[in-house]
């Protein structure tokens, strides 16, 4: 811009340049805003994503899902999940199953190592305190927490039959000895 | 019964101060509103749905309830005097705009020449600002502002002496007046050049990106401003804005046609709030699509460029005007 | 930086005094964490001392305890901005000491993310590029709105994919952790279309744009042979006129299967790095059209879905695997001893050998191109620090 020579040939790009810019920003002037006024308007939440955490209940018994295997507790990379387990006759349960929240890194890995399905992660964030302590889940939070809100997709048996090929089921093993040896190789 | 008339003038200048204040107020929701919009998003929304209405008083509020923080080691008159001597310009030169034919606090038969001199004077109270702070940046800001201001004022002034030339008279109803039959800025080219001319200069002058090298982002965070809080910092961006407005109104008057506009004689005033409004929106619509460039390149589009096209633009202004029969006296 | 500048602390205004200012940890220029001490004769820098490590997690003594189930989420909080290529850098060493197969559709996948990722990261260099240099409040701010605006519909996408908008955990040693659900693609492919579109908008809006010229052309200019010197990679440089891409070196994860450019620029100024991202835009965008078009059917990890923590062992061994990341070659090295946990594992960060070369383009600049600068190199301080 400080070329003395050269400016009155260069006065017509330099013109049509500012006109396009501004043009740009006039055109995004007429365009819709894309604000989402939360939380006035909630955004929907896709299917898969990952919330807050929760324990679940057998859909069809209304037992806890959850016996105290310590999966969870052993994969948590930052080590939030705490659980103690209290054997039982028939099945075990956890005895206490605390998660610290605030510490998660919701990176879903507690749910995928679940063989019951029993912890899953809900498709709400909406867990807000002013306290932290408040955030410190126990048993009986997150089992309440599981009927508070949507469920995400994903549990541990969806995750990891998505991960890798499903074998056979046994049904069909059964059924079919022949040919499921030759399916499960040429998967 | 007779009322001094001192008392009427004081009146209508307490009107007048009223109604610049609320006018610069509203002006910074309609800049948000704008700029918000250009960026694909909504603006002030809450306070007084749905348009924020109520968003520049909640604004005046808060600040007028914040801490007045003063700095130990401040220059304590001169801090404090400051935000006073930048605003008492910036809002005088309203003083000298007619809002209609004979609807003028004070219109001057120098009425250009008042006002290009009283706005300059706002270099004062920045400096003042920038000194009286005792900080390393707002001092080294102020000093570029002042360079900025000062080297933008001479294309302001000669840019805005253009119509004055093709009008003959330094009075502000007399230009408008002259403009019954064409707006100067559709007069052939001369019009124009001095339009863009004007607005450029005007930018500059008010240090609005992308000239606003006075509050670049990594050292001189708010510039000049740095060290005030509070009801002092309210004065001084209503002083800024009142420029922006103040000169956004005179361009209008100078090349828009002031009140002229079609309809009856009271909606005057209407037309010329939509015409400044329409160079305020210029400004602005400007100010939100640029990158700002470097003090040494700012300095160098002034003195290497606008100032040798103004003189340039006004010098061939007169020689038309002469040629064509000389304007009034 | 020579010790009689450091000793020097007046503050003059006239004359050849220098004065010592901090381009401190935070500032507004944001960036990240980084302090840059900055010796100043008048206007100009005379010296740089980049100071890092604010930012410092202990990431590879934490690999050392995380088994090669767990690390891939953190891998992706390396370079936070282009997470999906710090993971890959990751589950890629462990593939490749642990001899671990990864199926072609999981390279597909893989692929298809780090396109991606590359726009969206690019999308956040050049809103902040223009945010540092235009001002908060101004024409930066409008181009950072923009490109924020693009950015979320990326994220958008990536949360339909894996759950998280910013740090995904996507891949596991092996292949990858979700598959791609139903009607997926259709909106991955309006969501580029729509961003093609938006990336011209910002080239109209800046590539002529006499103020933006201004400010980036000639300045930070970094010669072949420094670059070569001090290690640059990525964006860096390809604007000094090297074609270096990781993608062409050595490819990996299936890249020798698309048909894409690798821009290159030879002025080596801001202006050159920033024509070299926004033509990267689009071959990403191409790479991700062909990834959609020929993804193919078939399980997406080669090793069964993760069910304990000491899932994967690597048997004893060391390698390095490198990607291009957004900022340049992300690169792992991984010495292994047969368990499910790393012996060390160590990061090449991008970003750590882009910024070492910030001492030497800066001295001779204004204060104001030093911002400049910065924001071409695009350095994300995850990957510095670590």
């Amino acid at each position: 811009m400080d070329r003395n020579g050269g400016f009155w040939s260069e006065l017509g790009p330099l013109t049509r340049a500012v006109g396009r810019t501004m043009g740009m920003t006039l055109r995004n002037f007429l365009r819709r805003p894309v604000t989402i006024q939360y939380p006035d308007v909630q955004r929907a939440y896709p299917d898969r994503f990952r919330g807050v955490l929760a324990l679940t209940y057998d859909k069809e018994t209304g037992a806890e899902n959850c016996i105290g295997c310590r999966l969870c507790e052993y994969i948590c990379p930052p080590q939030v999940i705490k659980v103690e387990m209290l054997k039982a006759p028939g099945r075990n349960y956890a005895k206490t199953f605390t998660l610290e929240l605030y510490a998660c890194e919701f990176c879903e890995l507690c749910v995928q190592v679940c063989p019951t399905d029993a912890i899953i992660m809900m498709k709400s964030l909406d867990l807000a305190t002013a306290d932290r302590r408040e955030l410190l889940l126990d048993k009986d939070r997150l089992h309440t927490i599981g009927l508070q809100f949507e469920p995400s997709w994903a549990t541990g048996t969806r995750l990891r039959d998505m991960q890798a090929p499903p074998k056979a089921p046994r049904e069909a093993k059964a059924a079919a000895k022949g040919e499921e040896s030759a399916e499960g190789k040429a998967e | 019964m007779s009322v001094p008339p001192v008392a009427l003038q004081a009146l209508g200048a307490f009107i007048l101060l009223n109604a610049v204040i609320l006018m610069v107020t509203y002006v910074t929701l309609l800049e948000r509103k704008f700029a918000a919009r250009m960026q694909s998003r909504i603006g002030p929304y809450y306070v007084g749905r749905p348009h924020g209405w109520l968003q520049p008083i909640a604004d005046a509020l808060k600040l007028m309830m914040k801490e007045d923080i003063v700095p130990t080691a401040s220059d304590r008159w001169v801090y404090n005097l400051a935000p006073i001597v930048f605003l008492i310009p910036c809002v005088l030169i309203f003083a000298t705009i007619p809002f209609a034919p004979g609807l003028g606090l004070a219109d001057l038969n120098i009425g250009i020449l008042f006002f290009l001199a009283v706005s300059a004077l706002e270099i004062v109270g920045l400096f003042m600002g920038g000194w009286g702070s005792n900080n390393k940046y707002a001092l080294l800001s102020a000093m570029r502002g002042v360079n900025q201001i000062i080297s933008y004022d001479l294309p302001f002034l000669f840019a805005a002496l253009v119509p004055v030339v093709l009008t003959g008279s330094l009075q502000m109803s007399a230009i408008v007046a002259a403009q019954q039959g064409l707006w100067f800025v559709a007069y052939p080219v001369l019009g124009q050049l001095a339009f863009v001319g004007y607005v450029i200069a005007t930018i500059a002058a008010e240090n609005r990106v992308p000239f606003d090298i006075l509050e670049a982002e990594s050292e001189l965070v708010a510039g000049f401003r740095v060290e005030y809080s509070g009801m002092k910092f309210a004065l001084i961006q209503l002083g800024e804005y009142a420029h922006v407005l103040g000169t956004s109104f005179l361009g209008a008057l100078l090349f828009l046609g002031g009140w002229l506009g079609p309809g009856p004689a009271w909606l005057g005033p209407l037309w010329f709030l939509l015409k400044a409004v329409l160079i305020f929106l210029l400004v602005t619509w400007v100010r939100w699509s640029f990158v700002r460039i470097r003090v040494d390149q700012i300095l160098g589009i002034s003195w290497k460029l606008l100032l040798p096209a103004t003189v340039l633009l006004l010098l061939v202004t007169g020689l038309v005007v002469a040629a064509g029969g000389g304007g009034g006296p | 930086m020579d010790v009689e500048a450091r000793k020097i602390v007046e503050i003059g205004y006239g004359g050849n005094e220098r004065l010592i200012m901090n381009m401190g940890p935070q500032h507004p220029s944001a960036h990240g964490v980084f302090r840059a001490i900055l010796v100043l004769e008048g206007e100009t820098v005379v010296a740089v001392d980049a100071v890092i490590g604010y930012l410092h997690r202990c990431h590879e003594k934490l690999a050392e305890t995380l088994t090669y189930v767990q690390y891939p989420s953190i891998a992706s909080k390396t370079d936070y901005v282009s997470a999906m290529t710090s993971e890959l850098a990751y589950v890629s060493v462990v593939e490749k000491v642990g001899k671990i197969e990864v199926p072609k559709r999981a390279q597909y996948l893989r692929v298809l993310a780090a396109e991606l990722q590359r726009v969206a990261s690019h999308c956040l260099w050049l809103g902040t590029w223009c945010l540092d240099m235009g001002g908060a409040l101004g024409g930066g701010a409008t181009v950072f709105l923009y490109c924020m605006r693009e950015r979320e519909t990326i994220l958008d996408l990536f949360e339909s994919l894996t759950g998280a908008r910013l740090l995904y955990g996507f891949h596991q040693p092996g292949g990858t952790r979700y598959d791609v659900p139903a009607g997926w693609a259709d909106r991955c492919r309006e969501t580029i279309a729509v961003i093609e579109g938006r990336v011209e908008e910002y080239e109209a809006m800046l590539d002529d744009n006499a103020f933006f010229l201004v400010r980036t052309q000639g300045v930070g200019v970094i010669t072949p042979e420094l670059a070569q010197e001090i290690g640059l990679s990525g964006p860096l440089i390809r604007g000094s006129g090297i074609a270096y891409d990781v993608r062409r070196a050595e490819p990996y994860s299936s890249y020798e299967d698309f048909d894409f450019k690798v821009p290159v620029e030879t002025a080596a100024d801001c202006y050159a790095r920033y024509r070299v991202r926004m033509q990267e835009f689009r071959e990403s965008i191409k790479i991700v059209r062909q990834v959609l078009d020929g993804l193919p059917p078939g399980p997406i990890s080669s090793r069964p879905g993760v069910k304990s923590v000491g899932q994967v062992r690597v048997p004893k061994g060391e390698g390095y695997a490198r990607v291009e990341g957004a900022r340049g070659e992300v690169g792992c090295y991984l010495v292994a001893d047969g368990g499910a946990k790393p012996y060390r594992l160590k990061w090449r960060g991008a970003s750590f050998s882009n910024l070492s070369v910030l001492p030497h383009i800066i001295p001779g600049h204004k204060v104001a191109d030093v911002v400049a600068i910065m924001g071409s190199v695009d350095p994300v301080f995850g990957e510095v620090d670590r």
